[in-house]
């Protein structure tokens, strides 16, 4: 009798010891699993801070390329995306990331890389506004096709590197049908004068195995238009995103960081977002320059000139600098004033079409007076 | 058989008394170890505590130091506040006394928008020579309401600074243009 309950207590120890010791393992494989999966979202998130300061670095260093080794993140995936003003990147899958409601950044809208190569252009209107920071990888491929041979030797020495690490991954195409994607990521096809890609146009063959978001479009138009529009890959033909062109707001005829940020945007909602942000520093720039109601009366930069050359007379060339600042009929503070009325309304309707157009025209008589003001003697000119 | 039934019953009561007293010790040995085992655990969540807190705490101070470099930065290269040359790149630190004057009060009638760039932070331009003014291009710091105003409730402070020149346009031939100052950038966490 005792024997027999000893043997029963023997086996329900075991029984015991079994579950028991089952519950410890689950309870520390539990753990392990939370602290991985907790690891790697500190692990991006350390990832995206580490970029969010390179990419600081990166857009205040005027005109300059650097690259960001990404080998350790090859088979994570990059995401960029601006929406109302405020643009986000961060790796897939995780859930933090990083936002910036002040520098545009253009990039694909996903990056799946080993190389990220980052270029910064400022961005004047007509003085300098803010720097734009285009972000790209080695696999993401740029095919200039189109009759523009001057924006193809401007494209060419603004990328032209020594540094192998820093070069641009593109090519010039005479024909689209000679298009060979290679193994890259993605790529964007820029059409130079608008006769290549249009709504319902076939694709090349070699892209139509591609993922309709991994090939895009962005056609400048007829030479001289200065519009945009944004295609991207529907089955086997070209859709148009948006239904009329977007007009490019900028006055350098030279490395124009507005086109240049139509090649780089992944989307026509990233383009619009980002430069939307330069039209709210812009905005601030203005107050700084003419003052914050410009309507009523003189302020900011141009109001200290204007009361330097008033109270100092004797000045040579007080009077013809004083025309040009406030007299002649193309002056500065009447170019600042048509500016930031300008820039008002442009805000207030998000950047729409049409409600922004004529900044052009201010910013270029407002840098023609400026110009006028530097090269004449020692006037002081507005920037 | 009285004698013999009383020495067995003593017998017994010894065997068991020895029994109890053998399971007593082996109770308080158990007791020992779950004692030792525990105060061990204690000794470990402590011990995680502290490091977690003291990791926490120069995560905390490396970003702050990083939240400094940035916003230096931003500020050294802020279009409202660099020295331009019309069409040309820009001087490298070197503010323009002019725009100074109008920055104070741009950036403190947008302050939410330079706080996406600046974030709890305070940037003074000073000059060293040959004048000694000031400008509060930026201050934004962590307050609480109380009773009487507010009171400041941050924790840490970064301190970094940058030697600028200012430039003056508004002076007349023969003049000295440039002056000479320090850029000053507390960041608050």
């Amino acid at each position: 009798m005792k024997t027999k309950s000893a043997q029963i207590q023997v086996t329900f120890n075991w029984i015991y010891i079994m579950i028991a010791g089952a519950m410890i393992l689950l309870f520390f494989i539990g753990i392990i699993v939370k602290e991985k999966a907790a690891s790697e979202e500190r692990l991006s998130a350390e990832v995206v801070e580490i970029m969010e300061s390179i990419f600081t670095g990166a857009s205040l260093s005027e005109k300059t390329k650097n690259f960001i080794d990404t080998s350790g993140l090859v088979d994570y995936t990059l995401y960029f995306d601006c929406d109302a003003g405020v643009s986000e990147f961060g790796l897939q899958g995780y859930s933090y990331y990083a936002s910036d409601s002040v520098n545009p950044l253009f990039a694909p809208l996903e990056l799946s890389t080993s190389r990220l190569v980052l270029w910064s252009l400022p961005y004047r209107l007509p003085f300098k506004v803010i720097d734009f920071l285009f972000v790209t990888s080695a696999n993401t491929k740029y095919f200039l096709v189109g009759n523009d041979p001057n924006f193809i030797n401007e494209f060419n020495d603004a990328t032209d590197t020594d540094n192998p690490l820093l070069k641009l991954n593109w090519e010039q195409l005479f024909d689209l049908n000679d298009i060979d994607p290679g193994g890259n990521f993605q790529v964007r096809i820029v059409d130079l004068d608008g006769t290549t890609v249009d709504v319902g146009k076939p694709l090349p063959e070699k892209l139509l195995t591609m993922g309709d978001k991994k090939v895009t479009a962005i056609s400048f138009g007829k030479l001289g238009a200065n519009t945009v529009d944004f295609y991207q890959k529907s089955g086997q033909v070209w859709k148009k995103l948006n239904p009329n062109p977007i007009r490019i707001l900028s006055i350098d005829q030279e490395r124009d960081a507005a086109k240049y940020g139509a090649i780089f945007a992944g989307s026509l909602e990233g383009y619009q977002c980002n430069m939307m942000k330069a039209f709210k520093k812009l905005d601030k720039l203005v107050a700084v320059y003419g003052g914050e109601k410009m309507s009523e009366n003189i302020g900011g930069k141009l109001e200290d000139i204007v009361e330097f050359y008033e109270s100092n007379p004797e000045t040579s060339l007080t009077t013809e600098c004083l025309n040009y600042l406030t007299t002649y009929d193309e002056n500065v503070y009447t170019s600042l004033r048509s500016m930031q009325n300008q820039i008002k309304t442009c805000l207030v309707f998000q950047g729409e079409q049409g409600k922004c157009f004529d900044l052009i025209t201010h910013a270029d008589t407002l840098r023609k007076t400026n110009q006028i003001l530097s090269e004449t003697g020692d006037c002081i000119s507005l920037y | 058989m009285n004698e013999n039934k009383k020495r067995k019953l003593e017998k017994y009561q010894r065997r068991q008394r020895k029994l109890r007293r053998k399971a007593q010790i082996r109770m308080s040995e158990t007791i020992a170890i779950i004692f030792i085992f525990f105060v061990l655990i204690l000794f470990g969540v402590v011990f995680y505590y502290k490091y977690s807190q003291i990791s926490n705490r120069e995560k905390q101070e490396e970003l702050l130091a990083n939240r400094a470099m940035d916003a230096a930065l931003q500020s050294l290269f802020l279009p409202e506040l660099i020295c331009t040359k019309g069409e040309a790149e820009h001087e490298d630190n070197c503010f323009d006394i002019m725009k100074l004057n109008q920055a104070e009060d741009v950036f403190s009638k947008n302050l939410n928008y330079y706080f996406n760039l600046f974030s709890y932070a305070k940037i003074t331009v000073t000059e060293v020579y040959p004048g000694n003014l000031t400008w509060t291009v930026y201050d934004k710091q962590k307050v609480r309401k109380v009773e009487n105003g507010t009171e400041r409730i941050w924790e840490n402070k970064e301190n970094t600074y940058y030697v600028v020149a200012l430039r003056n346009d508004s002076k007349i031939e023969g003049q000295r243009k440039y002056n000479f100052g320090y850029l000053e950038i507390e960041v608050y966490s």
